[in-house]
């Protein structure tokens, strides 16, 4: 029994990384289905979102993730259209990443296509500006200023829902989805400095260092991860606003399977590495 | 005629196989899927910072409108290029410059309220707060795990007796903070892979919907 978990303990890791493959595959051909529970955070953002009037002051989402994040925040991007344009709540679209312009993009045009939204009447996207910070601060004193054109080249003077939209007073809710420390630049350039209301939605590498802020009340809520992401497909799906769950709830079942299998190696890891330090090994004296 | 996209969703698969064959062991598809993502990325990235930024922000401003002010900004951005140039390379200091006495102006005030005074005023405790045990519990971990962490950091005195007790509590506040982000990270790296094989028995196997 000893010597087995030592050979386990050393076992090659492409065992291991063939086990996850089956782990992750497994759970969509037989779907475990798995219950949702939103977190109190989750159920935040999606609480703001239910008390904004429809085709009034717009919420404003900035995307900032490109291809290698786009499994956890863009299912977030899409819950969160799909319950603002079925409440008829106007979108401002932004972004502070080069590489997530294109992605930004898709996702307004594919979820105002299923509710029927116009642009320009509905939402907008005003597309990548560079400067992060500079950006965040320029939004507090004068949106159309900081971007005179739209991502088409249309003046942003032009588009009829931005007409009484000048910064961040008119704008109720501010979601970064984002996959860097601009989750917390938000917090400090538009919610201390112009007291917006922010919401991250994150991946989950840079959720745990949130957590502090949604305590003293900086954040409003937040979307962890993929996790975040199906929690709030959840809550949209419960409340009528969709008819199908969405991607990341589909993903829930995998990411339950797996981590099982990750913390069944990490338990079977540490039994082999304590028991290893115990064994004699070859040339000590007895 | 075969649709253009299912031929991109062939080359996406085929990629992504390319990449997931490094986990066997480094090979010449995974070497040319990794070199055309670095120069597909970015390409990508300054068709878009030119299209968006300089032309917007320079470009029109400058050539079609007439406003000759954005010389100025233009001018400090060239001088960028000057490390370039050995002799001129001192000239480089001034956008530097500029650009770190412009943020460090613009992140102090906020950052101190979002970051330093805002997260002290929520360690503390409130008169209200004894009205719920519940949360009162909260706010007293929340204060020995600051506390205990912000003594671990003391390094002026030997972390001894009731010093030591204190440093000790703060370790394990510290280990659970560091066992939050790893199983954070764990979370985000399978969402990743997840995503990937949605796509792949999605998209391109067809095998669900």
């Amino acid at each position: 029994m000893k010597d087995l978990f030592i050979k386990l303990a050393k076992i090659d890791r492409r065992y291991i990384f063939l086990l996850i493959a089956v782990a992750v595959i497994l759970p969509f051909l037989m779907p475990l289905n798995f219950p949702t529970r939103a977190t109190s955070h989750t159920k935040s953002v999606f609480d703001i979102i239910e008390t904004i009037p429809p085709e009034n002051n717009p919420i404003l989402i900035s995307f900032e993730y490109g291809p290698s994040t786009m499994p956890e925040c863009h299912p977030m991007a899409y819950a969160i259209l799909r319950h603002a344009f079925a409440r008829r709540v106007r979108v401002i679209g932004i972004t502070l990443s080069a590489d997530a312009a294109g992605l930004g993009e898709e996702a307004l045009q594919r979820i105002a296509k299923e509710y029927d939204r116009k642009y320009g009447r509905d939402y907008v996207f005003l597309g990548f500006k560079p400067g992060v910070t500079a950006v965040m601060l320029s939004i507090g004193e004068d949106l159309k200023r900081t971007f005179p054109r739209d991502f088409y080249g249309k003046p942003t003077s032009e588009i009829p829902m931005l007409d009484s939209v000048h910064n961040y007073t008119q704008i109720p809710l501010v979601v970064p989805l984002t996959g860097s420390a601009t989750a917390t630049f938000w917090l400090v350039y538009a919610g201390a400095r112009y007291h917006a209301r922010v919401a991250d939605g994150v991946t989950a590498v840079i959720a745990a260092e949130l957590y502090p802020y949604i305590q003293t009340k900086q954040l409003a809520g937040l979307l962890a991860g993929l996790k975040g992401a199906s929690e709030y497909e959840h809550l949209i799906y419960r409340a009528g606003y969709t008819k199908t769950k969405g991607q990341a709830s589909r993903g829930m079942d995998a990411l339950s399977i797996m981590h099982l299998v990750i913390i069944a190696f990490i338990i079977l890891g540490n039994i082999g590495f304590f028991l290893s330090r115990r064994a004699p090994r070859k040339g000590d004296q007895a | 005629m075969i649709p253009m996209d299912t031929v991109w969703t062939w080359i996406a698969a085929l990629l992504t196989l390319a990449i997931f064959s490094f986990l066997y062991k480094d090979n010449p598809f995974y070497k040319f899927a990794e070199h055309l993502f670095v120069g597909v990325s970015a390409a990508y990235t300054l068709v878009i910072l030119y299209y968006n930024s300089f032309v917007p922000n320079l470009i029109v401003p400058l050539f079609r409108e007439h406003n000759y002010w954005f010389i100025i900004p233009g001018l400090l951005g060239l001088l960028f290029f000057a490390r370039f140039i050995p002799k001129l390379g001192f000239l480089i200091l001034f956008p530097i410059a500029f650009t770190i006495g412009g943020y460090a102006g613009l992140s102090i005030g906020p950052g101190l309220q979002a970051r330093l005074l805002k997260q002290l005023q929520g360690s503390m405790l409130h008169p209200a707060d004894f009205a719920d045990p519940g949360l009162l519990i909260n706010k007293l971990i929340v204060l020995v795990g600051i506390l205990g962490t912000m003594l671990y950091f003391y390094f002026s005195k030997e972390h001894k007796g009731i010093l030591k007790v204190a440093t000790n509590i703060g370790i394990w506040f510290i280990m659970v903070g560091f066992g939050a982000a790893f199983g954070y990270t764990v979370m985000a790296r399978a969402s990743l892979l997840i995503g990937r094989v949605q796509f792949l028995l999605t998209d391109w196997l067809h095998l669900i919907r």
